[in-house]
């Protein structure tokens, strides 16, 4: 599988420090890319135990590696390669006995699983860069992009501020969310890439 | 790349999209990935898996009364192992005595000794994900998780 990874500079921090044995710093990495294993679960038709099975054989395995990962940035790749591989031996060996061939899933090794795991990635840093903008902006967002979308007149109601002041404030929220740092990280830079 | 995110409908979209796949992981799941950590070990040797009949193209498969067969590394010594329907055997290569600590994700750590030439057997065969911890005199290697399932079986 080909991966285009940036370099992720807290991703690095977050693996160096596990490695010294830091708890809350292998709590963080679980909670960023727990989602994406469950994702890759949820693509292979696992849940349950048997998806729990599958991710206590990644975190394990990513735990025995923590000392010998020489590319952190790469990690999420990784972790999307390693949940795939379980998943595929859960669906062989599993409880249900489905004759599982990897050609099942021509997709996974193609662009397709490229282009599935860099929308995973967008999701991860979109998630990391709402959790650092203010609460208010963080109930504003949340209550307009619900479905259905809440009405101008409850948000307004809900967070104490005239119908009138949404739409501006809408805009000055997701300008927040553009500058967070996780953001900027997705922006092209080469001047040949757009824009 | 490309995100589409100077538009702030598609931002949006985005985001709620993220946010909403975030909610569906259950609580048990993080649990799962957070008490990981616990089995974080410094001091072994990692040993790692470099063959299982499992996934070994056919004429390499392990034989008739072995229901699989694994080959773990380390530096100094390889651990083989065959799973067979009510134990786990395995031999110690170069040939030296020890102990053995079995290791399951979950339930009790057990120990077994290993002979003078290299030999354990472990009954009955560990269920679950599980990993071996091996101490020699001059060793101190911890297998790769790995579990005994045999393919095209239920056990």
């Amino acid at each position: 599988m080909m991966l285009t990874m940036r370099d992720d500079p807290t991703v690095v921090a977050l693996v160096e420090r596990a490695r010294d044995g830091d708890r809350r710093a292998w709590d963080e990495i679980v909670a960023r890319y727990a989602t994406l294993v469950w994702s890759v679960c949820r693509r292979y038709g696992l849940t349950g135990s048997d998806a729990e099975d599958v991710g206590a054989s990644v975190w394990l395995r990513l735990v025995e590696r923590l000392g010998s990962i020489r590319e952190p940035a790469a990690l999420p790749g990784w972790i999307a390669t390693t949940t795939r591989r379980e998943c595929l031996q859960a669906l062989r060996t599993g409880r249900r006995q489905i004759p599982v061939e990897d050609d099942e899933f021509p997709d996974e090794e193609g662009a397709a699983s490229d282009e599935w795991l860099l929308e995973q990635e967008r999701h991860i840093a979109l998630r990391l860069a709402f959790a650092g903008i203010s609460e208010r902006c963080r109930r504003l967002l949340s209550m307009l992009f619900a479905d259905p979308p809440a009405p101008y007149v409850e948000i307004a109601d809900t967070l104490g501020m005239t119908v009138g002041g949404i739409g501006p404030t809408r805009m000055r929220c997701l300008e927040r969310l553009r500058d967070r740092p996780e953001l900027v990280a997705l922006r092209p830079t080469a001047p040949t890439s757009g824009r | 790349m490309a995100t589409g995110w100077d538009s702030d409908e598609r931002l949006l979209a985005d985001l709620g999209a993220a946010l909403r796949a975030e909610r569906e992981v259950p609580e048990r799941f993080l649990e799962i990935g957070r008490e990981a950590f616990a089995w974080y070990d410094v001091d072994a040797e990692l040993a790692a898996l470099t063959f299982d009949s499992a996934t070994a193209p056919a004429g390499t498969r392990a034989e008739t009364a072995t229901l699989r067969a694994l080959t773990f590394a380390a530096r100094r010594l390889t651990i083989e192992l065959e799973v067979t329907a009510g134990a786990l055997v395995g031999q110690v290569v170069p040939p030296q005595p020890g102990e053995l600590e079995v290791q399951p994700r979950e339930g009790e750590t057990r120990t077994v000794p290993v002979d003078e030439v290299g030999w354990f057997a472990i009954r009955p065969r560990p269920a679950g994900l599980f990993r071996l911890h091996l101490h020699t005199a001059e060793s101190d290697v911890l297998t790769e998780w790995m579990s005994t399932r045999v393919p095209g079986s239920s056990a």
